[in-house]
């Protein structure tokens, strides 16, 4: 498992790291005999990081950890050197866009930005709405009740809440859920910009082209344990090196079987009912070679499957490791 | 301070739903209905009587069940509540909040019911007494009813099914059938109170002004402390 980039994770009863907006300190959270998340540690700075995992791996419940909404059974959570869990004022450091898409729908865009400024004490709630209105690219619709939106609408809505006080953190649960391809780069830009600016940025997802389209680094998730963390490039490496598994259908899959043991890139080859199981390393060599393997042995392929591409068997692998 | 104003009319915009607010004030025009029926039918039963059976014992807490568990636990239950716990808030501010609109709704819905109720039906002695008294004492009593349910949404996703069970079972037939545990009444409490103030409250002997004044006392005080406790803790629901 690899650190956070630049930031060591935490260690038991350490002090505060004082470079980090966010700090996880074997962070346990279990409800009764369920283990949401399990003994996680890291800490980050100024940046874009993706929570990327599966469903249910213990995105939600990690954001809200850190969001002071859910009190740790074990370790510690740290905002700003400070505990998250019942400290109020800690709410002027962080926006959350929570996932679920609950925001009151008789409120315009506008209000619910202007009720957020608001209940947040700032000195001129209009002018504070109207900016992160602007910022969210809503300012179209911005006098319509958030009823009548869309989901992307809702989602920049929600933004709009959280960026209406210029929090230092944001925490954002599946952001770029119900976006369009174009409202999907905006918050992407977004993202980048703000934390060009020094915040830290927290936002979680299932996909991993959206985090590596917008993280400097990643934390990833699975099964509530922390499976790697740190720089995306060397993460995906990782993912993209693990063993692959390809089901093959051919003409004549012995003789198929016998050329690809042959090659560098294949380390195992299993006939089982009536098709070719091939095991590789090298998921882009193994990928070039076979054409070539089969066509200069005359076998035709009817059919290449990988048996393991799903992100799960991703997330698993890597826990694994 | 500046806070609880944005609490208080988000929470009023939130709970005034088309559905909620047409149920409220049919249950606030039942004692009105039943005593324009009276005097329609040329009767002219005890008011007393009336604001007793139908508004403390029924419209009262019923009002105040709904009112009272949709000023937070629809908050909690629907998500929305997040928003307004991710703020640099005083907890005891946002239960202050919480309260008042609870309360206050409560008291507006109820305290006309019984003016109109009590000037169309009159009573067998001063019926501006009735009025008065019965006015004041669930002004108290529909606070504490409504301060009690609130405290209770935030506690537990069940809490107009037990707000129910207490004001029904509890109420309705236990803290009459024992004598003893009159004073783990609200509307106990509110009838003494009423009594004090100078109501004629058919049926048994009511609590003493003292005891009245000191449970719903404590119901006010205890729910706003206990909703502060558990808000300072509020966790979110659900979430993977």
């Amino acid at each position: 498992m690899t650190e956070p980039t630049g930031l060591p994770a935490a260690t038991s009863a350490a002090p505060p790291n004082p470079n980090a907006a966010l700090e996880v300190d074997h962070v346990s959270r279990w409800y009764g005999n369920v283990v949401a998340v399990n003994d996680i540690s890291f800490a980050l700075g100024a940046g874009v990081t993706g929570l990327l995992g599966p469903n249910g791996a213990g995105k939600s419940t990690l954001l809200h950890l850190l969001a002071g909404l859910l009190a740790p059974s074990a370790g510690r959570v740290l905002v700003g050197g400070q505990s998250a869990w019942r400290r109020p004022a800690m709410y002027r450091q962080i926006g959350l866009v929570p996932e679920r898409e609950a925001v009151h729908p008789y409120l315009t865009g506008l209000g619910f930005a202007r009720l957020n400024a608001q209940l947040q004490g700032l000195p001129d709630p209009d002018a504070a709405a109207a900016r992160a209105i602007a910022i969210v690219d809503l300012t179209e619709a911005a006098g319509r009740p958030i009823g009548t939106y869309s989901k992307g609408m809702r989602q920049r809505a929600k933004l709009a809440g959280a960026l209406v006080h210029d929090p230092r953190v944001l925490l954002l649960d599946e952001p770029f859920n119900g976006l369009d391809p174009r409202q999907r780069l905006h918050m992407m830009a977004l993202l980048r910009s703000m934390a060009a600016e020094g915040r830290t940025i927290l936002f979680s997802s299932h996909i991993l082209e959206e985090v590596e389209r917008v993280a400097d680094s990643v934390l990833v998730l699975y099964a509530g344990r922390l499976a790697a963390a740190g720089d995306f490039r060397s993460i995906r490496r990782l993912m993209t090196d693990r063993p692959h598994t390809f089901t093959v259908s051919s003409s004549d899959d012995r003789h198929l079987a016998a050329a690809l043991m042959a090659d560098a890139s294949v380390f195992g080859a299993e006939l089982m009912g009536g098709r070719l199981a091939i095991r590789t390393a090298d998921y882009d060599a193994f990928t070039r070679a076979l054409p070539q393997i089969a066509r200069a042995n005359a076998v035709t392929l009817f059919e290449v499957a990988p048996t393991d591409d799903s992100l799960e068997s991703v997330f698993s692998y890597l826990v694994r490791r | 301070m500046i806070v609880v104003g944005p609490i208080v009319g988000v929470t009023l915009r939130g709970m005034l739903s088309r559905r909620r607010t047409i149920l409220l004030v049919l249950l606030a025009a039942l004692p009105v209905l039943i005593g324009l029926l009276v005097r329609v039918s040329g009767g002219r039963p005890d008011a007393d009587r009336v604001l007793d059976t139908l508004v403390v014992r029924t419209v009262m807490p019923l009002v105040a069940l709904i009112v009272g568990t949709a000023a937070m636990g629809s908050e909690i239950e629907d998500g929305t509540a997040v928003y307004l716990m991710i703020k640099p808030i005083a907890r005891w501010k946002i239960a202050l909040a919480k309260m008042l609109v609870a309360a206050g709704l409560t008291s507006l819905l109820v305290v006309p019911a019984i003016i109109i109720t009590g000037l169309l039906l009159g009573g067998r002695t001063d019926p501006m007494a009735s009025i008065v008294g019965y006015s004041v004492a669930c002004l108290v009593g529909g606070s504490a009813y409504a301060a009690a349910f609130m405290t209770l949404s935030v506690f537990t996703s069940r809490a107009l099914l037990i707000g129910l069970a207490y004001t029904l079972i509890w109420e309705g037939v236990l803290a009459g059938l024992l004598e003893g545990t009159k004073f783990l009444s609200i509307r106990q409490a509110t009838l003494g109170l009423a009594a004090a103030l100078g109501v004629n409250v058919p049926g048994g002997q009511p609590l003493s002004p003292e005891v009245s004044v000191l449970v719903l006392g404590v119901v006010l005080v205890g729910s706003f402390l206990l909703a502060s406790w558990k808000l300072a803790r509020f966790e979110v629901r659900g979430g993977d």
